[in-house]
Parts: C-alpha cells; sequence; structure tokens
C-alpha cells in the first residue's frame, strides 16, 4: 500500500519534470495499466465474462489434480464398469470446478484516514501506541472497531495494514503469516519466476494478503508481467488464476501474445472467445464495432481482430488459414 | 691325527675355551676349535658328551620339519577336539636365501658375483665387513617386512552384524559357460550354518551350508542352497532365475500372505519413500529383486530357508493389475489420497468391461490381523512400536 502510493507520487513527480502536453496522454496510460475497470459496462463478476473465462481456462485433470505435498498413504484400488468410471470422472469435474473458484478481481481498498478524537492532554504519558481490538466473536473482520492511540495523544482507526496484522494475531488464518515473508519481495520473486513456480507464488499470495490490499495487487501484476514477457502462458492453464490473468490482459489491450499461443496449441475456440471478451470489455474499439456491424461469427472475430487492432495480424491470419484447410469445415 | 680329530667329534672335552654343544651347525665349528685345542691338552679326565655333525633337522625335508610342528592330521585336531586359540603358521624359512650368499659373505663368481668383469673370468673373493653387515640388514628387514604383511589382517566386510555371513556381498557370478557375463547380477549371502552329517567312519562329519541369492535389482532373482561351497552356490543360484513383477518398478501390486511349512509372510503394498520395514533377510533379498518400498512380517517359524521360499512364491504368484482386469472383465482404477478425487485407469480389460458392476458387501470380506488392529489403534505396548527411524 506504501509501496504503491511512493510508486505513483514517483510517477507524478516524474510528470511534473517532462512536458505538459504529454503528462495527460501519460496519465491516460497509466490508469489503463494499473486501475481496474470500474467505470466500464462490463465487470469481472459478469456472468458472461466468467463464462468466458471459465472456458478458456481449460479443466486439465491431471493438472488440477496435482500431487500436493502432504504424507503419502498407499493407493486405494476399485474395479468399475465403464458406467462407474465415467461417474467418477464426472465427480472428479465437480470438484475440480470448486478448486478452479477464481479469485475475485476487486477495486483498490481506499486508506483509513479517520481520527476519532484529538487529545493534547494525552501527549508524552506513554511512549507507544496503543491498539484496542474489538474481539468479539461474531462480528465480520471487516467491521471490526480497531483504533490506535499515539503517544501524541490522537485516537484513529487503524490503517489497513494494521488491520490486516492484528486480525491475524486475534483470528489467525491458516497459512498466513503476521509480516509477509521475503518471497513476496521483488528481487526474491525474480528467482522464483525462474523457477517457474508462479502458481506457487500466487497461491501463497492469494493466502497471505487480501484481494483488495495493494500488494495483492502488486504480486499478481508482477507475476502477469512476468508470464507475459516471457510467454509463459501455458503455466497458468487450468489454475484459478488464469481467469484473472486473462482479464488483466485484455483490460491492457494485450492480448496478442495470448492469442498467438492459443494458435500455436490449435485451441481455436479459446482463441475466439478470448476476442469476443475483448470486445465486450472494449466495445468503443474498432474490432469490436467492426464486429458488431458485420455480426460476425467464430472465425470471422478472428479475422476482424487481426485486421485492425492486433500487432501481429500476419500470424493471426496465416493461423486462421491454416485452420480452415486443414479442418474439415464443421460447424463449432 | 686323524684319530685325535675323529675323537674330538665325537667326544666334546667339556673345559672352558669350548662352549656347550649347541644342535645347529655347532659341530664345523667344535671340531675346528678341537684341531687347536687338541696338541695342547691331554685328554680324558673330563666328561664325555654327545657331538653331532647332523640331525635330523637336516635329514628331513621342511614340508616333513612343518608337519611335524603344526600336527595338523593329529587325534586332537580330528573330531574338533583342537584348541582354537593356538594355531602356528607355516612358514617359508628359505625365501630371501640365495645360492652363494652366507654369514661369511663370500662372493662366488657365478652365483653371488658376475663370471666375467672387464673380459676376465673373476676369483672367488669376499665381502667386507661393513658391506656384509649391511647385506645382512638388508635381508633382515626384508623379511620382517614380509611378515608384516603376512599378519595385517584383512578387513572382512560386515554383514547384519559383526560375525555373521548374513548379507554379505560375494560380487557378481561367475560368468558362463557360453561366455555370458553376469556382470549386473549381484550376489548376497543369506545364511552360512555349519552342518553335520553322521558318517560311518567318522561319527560326524562337518559341512557347511550357504543360501545364497543372487538378483540384478530389476525383478530378476533366485536363490541357492548348496552344502559344499559359498561360491557353489552362487553360480547355482543363476540357475534357479524368478522374474517378479513390480508396480511402478517400487513396490508390489498388492498385500500378499504366503505360507510355507510353518512360516508365513505378510507383505503389505506400500507409497514410494516408505523403505523396507521388514526382517533382515527379506530386505536383502528385496534389494536384490528391486522392491524399494514394502512392509513384511513374519509370523511363526524364523527359519531363513523358509522365508526365502514364502517370499518367492508369494511374489511370483502375484496377480498384476491386468492379470486382475482380465479375470474380472472389469476397469482397474486407482485412487491417490495426495491426488484428491482423480481415478486413474490402471488397466482396462481386452475383451472389454462387463456391464455388470461388482457386488461389495457394506462390511468387506477381509481377514484382518489382532496386531495389525493394535498398531494401527495405537494399544500395540511395544517400546519398538513408534519409533521413528531414518534409515531403512
Amino acid at each position: 500500500m506504501a509501496a504503491f502510493s511512493f510508486t505513483r507520487c514517483l510517477v507524478r513527480s516524474y510528470f511534473c519534470v517532462k512536458c505538459v502536453d504529454h503528462v495527460q496522454t501519460r496519465l491516460q496510460t497509466t490508469t489503463r495499466m494499473f486501475c481496474v475497470s470500474t467505470s466500464r459496462s462490463t465487470q469481472f463478476t459478469d456472468t458472461e465474462v466468467q463464462d468466458i473465462l471459465t472456458k478458456i481456462t481449460g479443466l486439465d485433470l491431471k493438472k488440477v489434480f496435482q500431487p500436493i505435498r502432504q504424507q503419502l498413504t498407499p493407493p486405494k484400488y476399485k474395479l468399475m464398469t465403464d458406467t462407474e468410471l465415467e461417474e467418477a470422472v464426472r465427480k472428479a469435474e465437480e470438484q475440480a470446478k470448486h478448486l478452479l473458484k477464481m479469485p475475485p478481481v476487486l477495486p483498490e481498498r481506499k486508506p483509513i484516514n479517520d481520527v476519532l478524537s484529538e487529545d493534547q492532554m494525552l501527549e508524552g504519558m506513554n511512549t507507544a501506541k496503543y491498539v484496542f481490538t474489538d474481539i468479539n466473536f461474531n462480528v465480520p473482520h471487516r467491521e471490526r472497531f480497531i483504533v490506535v492511540r499515539e503517544p501524541s495523544g490522537t485516537l484513529r482507526k487503524a490503517t489497513w495494514n494494521e488491520r490486516d496484522r492484528i486480525i491475524q494475531v486475534y483470528f489467525p488464518k491458516e497459512g498466513r503469516k503476521i509480516t509477509p515473508p521475503p518471497i513476496f519481495k521483488e528481487e526474491n520473486l525474480r528467482v522464483v519466476f525462474e523457477q517457474d513456480r508462479h502458481e506457487d507464488v500466487l497461491n501463497q499470495c492469494v493466502v497471505q494478503f487480501e484481494p483488495d490490499s495493494a500488494e495483492f495487487k502488486n504480486v499478481l501484476m508482477l507475476t502477469y508481467e512476468d508470464i507475459e514477457k516471457h510467454g509463459k502462458y501455458d503455466l497458468l492453464r487450468s489454475t484459478r488464476f488464469f481467469g484473472g490473468f486473462a482479464w488483466h490482459l485484455v483490460n491492457g489491450r494485450r492480448i496478442d501474445g495470448l492469442l498467438v499461443d492459443m494458435l500455436q496449441r490449435d485451441l481455436m475456440q479459446d482463441a475466439v472467445r478470448l476476442v469476443r471478451l475483448f470486445n465486450l470489455i472494449h466495445p468503443q474499439s474498432e474490432s469490436a464495432q467492426h464486429a458488431q456491424r458485420q455480426q460476425a461469427t467464430d472465425l470471422n472475430l478472428l479475422k476482424i481482430y487481426a485486421q485492425y487492432e492486433s500487432n501481429r495480424a500476419g500470424f493471426i491470419e496465416l493461423a486462421v488459414q491454416t485452420y480452415e484447410q486443414t479442418k474439415a469445415p464443421s460447424s463449432f | 691325527m686323524a684319530a685325535v680329530t675323529r675323537l674330538c667329534c665325537v667326544l666334546r672335552l667339556s673345559f672352558e675355551g669350548v662352549g656347550t654343544l649347541r644342535a645347529l651347525g655347532g659341530a664345523a665349528h667344535f671340531s675346528h676349535l678341537a684341531r687347536h685345542s687338541a696338541p695342547q691338552y691331554a685328554p680324558v679326565t673330563a666328561a664325555l658328551q654327545q657331538n653331532r655333525h647332523s640331525s635330523f633337522f637336516n635329514k628331513l625335508t621342511a614340508d616333513e620339519l612343518w608337519r611335524g610342528v603344526l600336527a595338523e592330521s593329529g587325534a586332537g585336531a580330528r573330531k574338533g577336539r583342537g584348541k582354537r586359540t593356538k594355531r602356528k603358521v607355516k612358514k617359508d624359512l628359505n625365501r630371501g636365501q640365495n645360492l652363494g650368499e652366507g654369514r661369511a659373505g663370500y662372493l662366488w663368481p657365478g652365483l653371488n658375483s658376475p663370471v666375467y668383469r672387464d673380459g676376465s673370468i673373476q676369483k672367488p673373493s669376499q665381502r667386507g665387513e661393513a658391506e656384509q653387515k649391511e647385506v645382512t640388514a638388508a635381508l633382515e628387514r626384508q623379511r620382517d617386512e614380509w611378515d608384516k604383511r603376512r599378519k595385517t589382517k584383512i578387513k572382512r566386510e560386515r554383514g547384519w552384524t559383526g560375525f555373521s555371513w548374513g548379507g554379505i556381498s560375494l560380487g557378481p557370478p561367475d560368468p558362463g559357460p557360453n561366455g555370458e557375463t553376469y556382470e549386473d547380477f549381484d550376489s548376497r549371502v543369506i545364511e552360512v550354518k555349519s552342518v553335520f552329517n553322521v558318517t560311518a567312519k567318522e561319527s560326524r562329519k562337518r559341512s557347511i551350508s550357504a543360501l545364497v541369492a543372487v538378483g540384478n535389482g530389476n525383478g530378476a532373482a533366485g536363490k541357492f542352497r548348496c552344502i559344499y561351497a559359498i561360491n557353489d552356490a552362487k553360480n547355482r543360484a543363476m540357475h534357479y532365475l524368478y522374474y517378479i513383477e513390480r508396480y511402478n518398478n517400487h513396490t508390489i501390486y498388492h498385500d500378499i500372505e504366503s505360507k510355507f511349512k510353518r512360516t508365513t509372510l505378510r507383505m503389505k503394498k506400500q507409497n514410494k519413500g516408505y523403505g523396507l520395514r521388514c526382517h533382515r533377510a527379506v530386505i536383502t533379498l528385496c534389494k536384490l529383486i528391486g522392491i524399494e518400498d514394502m512392509y513384511a512380517k513374519v509370523d511363526g517359524s524364523v527359519n531363513l530357508l523358509n522365508i526365502t521360499r514364502a517370499l518367492f512364491h508369494g511374489l511370483a504368484n502375484q496377480e498384476t493389475h491386468q492379470n486382475l482386469a482380465d479375470k474380472k472383465q472389469l476397469n482397474v482404477v486407482e485412487f491417490r489420497a495426495e491426488q484428491g478425487a482423480l481415478p486413474i485407469v490402471v488397466a482396462q480389460p481386452q475383451l472389454g468391461a462387463r456391464k455388470e458392476p461388482e457386488v461389495e458387501d457394506d462390511v468387506p470380506n477381509t481377514r484382518l490381523h489382532w496386531a495389525d488392529v493394535k498398531a494401527s489403534q495405537g494399544v500395540k505396548r511395544s517400546v519398538w512400536a513408534g519409533v521413528k527411524r531414518t534409515i531403512w
């Protein structure tokens, strides 16, 4: 949270040095990069958006049910008929859907600057801050009262960071540490990304931070940037983070890399869905307008997108053509 | 003169100047001395003692002498009556001797020194005193070194315990008659015991019985028991190999209970990383077969021969997943705890699965063992019950 505001200040000061006419466009691009679409019509939680995101995440059972680190036991065997086997696969898929539930994408929480009272009399009485917490069991954590009495005498509401720490002390959550572990520092994240362990980092991040906190968004952004830079899209496929990742890319209008990766793996339907999502989120873009005009479907959507918006138009068109030639022109 | 010398050879005049008679090599010296002293003294008031030039030491060969000293085939040695600690070792005393080398240090051309030197034939000569001392000292040192080397004990590899032969590796079996080598096979002794057979001639005849197992760590293993020689057992074991199927190359397919005579061997399938928690003989055999994770319990008699027989019979009669699928005409599906509810199809019947599902009772029809139940419920009162080991 502090880091985020610091970088924002840095960016702003940098702008002040540069020419004034560039500032507006720069600000626009930064807002597009950092903030999530709250003013647009489509939200992350829309059913259509969620439907598309779940479909492009895929459902590879082997990857979803990867062996986790735990005490091993000898396996159990069952003799099943074909119908029973299908039933078991269906049950596994249901559990997989439950495991693939996406972590929420929320707007960043606003800092708390509420001062409840200023008592000059108490100045100098204590040398440390005192934190008063309401530890009633049936109060939701977001509505808990946590106030801080400073040595200067002011009684203020605790900041988000302090709130998270205090709630973890009194109501510890499994896996969460009071101080964030050093893996979330930038230099350590770089090491972890080199080992292709993005999924582990994201799992730990979801456990450690609240979904609307600045650190959460920061770590998520760093991970997404690294994956986008190196093209390691397959690492997150069939995990619960793919939806958030695709949403981030679409908001930033940078779906080319992901599209190319999908086309290389012959995931035509996923590519089409991705373009449809793009058009949903950016209805003012050229490809969306052309698509609406022509009422385009399936491969035509891809072609329109390639024509108007994409930087890698050649590759996309070539891929679409080869698909049309090699596969029989059957309906999707 | 001749009579005097002969007299002095046989008799020894006991007065100062002549030392006591010593058997080895003394005769020549004394005759020499006696020759000098004979003309001075008039004989024969002193006591007569026998003096010999040669004794039985000179008349017998080295082998015969040693046989007498060692007494290997005496009545005491037979039937196990010999005392264990005293055991003399035969030593070759002629080692290091050269023809021509002697205490006086004469150089004989052709024997000690070269015949020709600078073109001329050499004459016999003598070494200097210092040189002779050096030569004798060098010979002494060499003999000491040989003795020391003979006395150093070669450390025998330790088996299951310090003295036992069980678990000791004998290396790969010898190559076969057609030239095939068995380099990837390793052989281990399971049991060596001395076995007595009563014969008509000698009452008890002792032989050594050895049970040796060979294996290549990849499913091929065999065992053989031989009465005469361990090496023989090792080579013959190659003729009686079993091929044992393993699941994922680290464990058995299912729990096995095999019984042979009065020995029951209960084997349980375990996950990877469990280790071999079994009887030490079973551990040795499993390592040869290539099984890495298993639990086995030996009930009843702990006779090693019977344990090995039970193990091999049980493992050879395992039912692989494919066999089970074909027998029951159903798919064999594996569920692992660390992978959640994912069904992994391990074997499918060749002719396709049948339509009727397997009938399962509410209470599974398995026979439980009281020891296992106690262990799983924590009721077992044994100091070794919950012990944590790092090496298995």
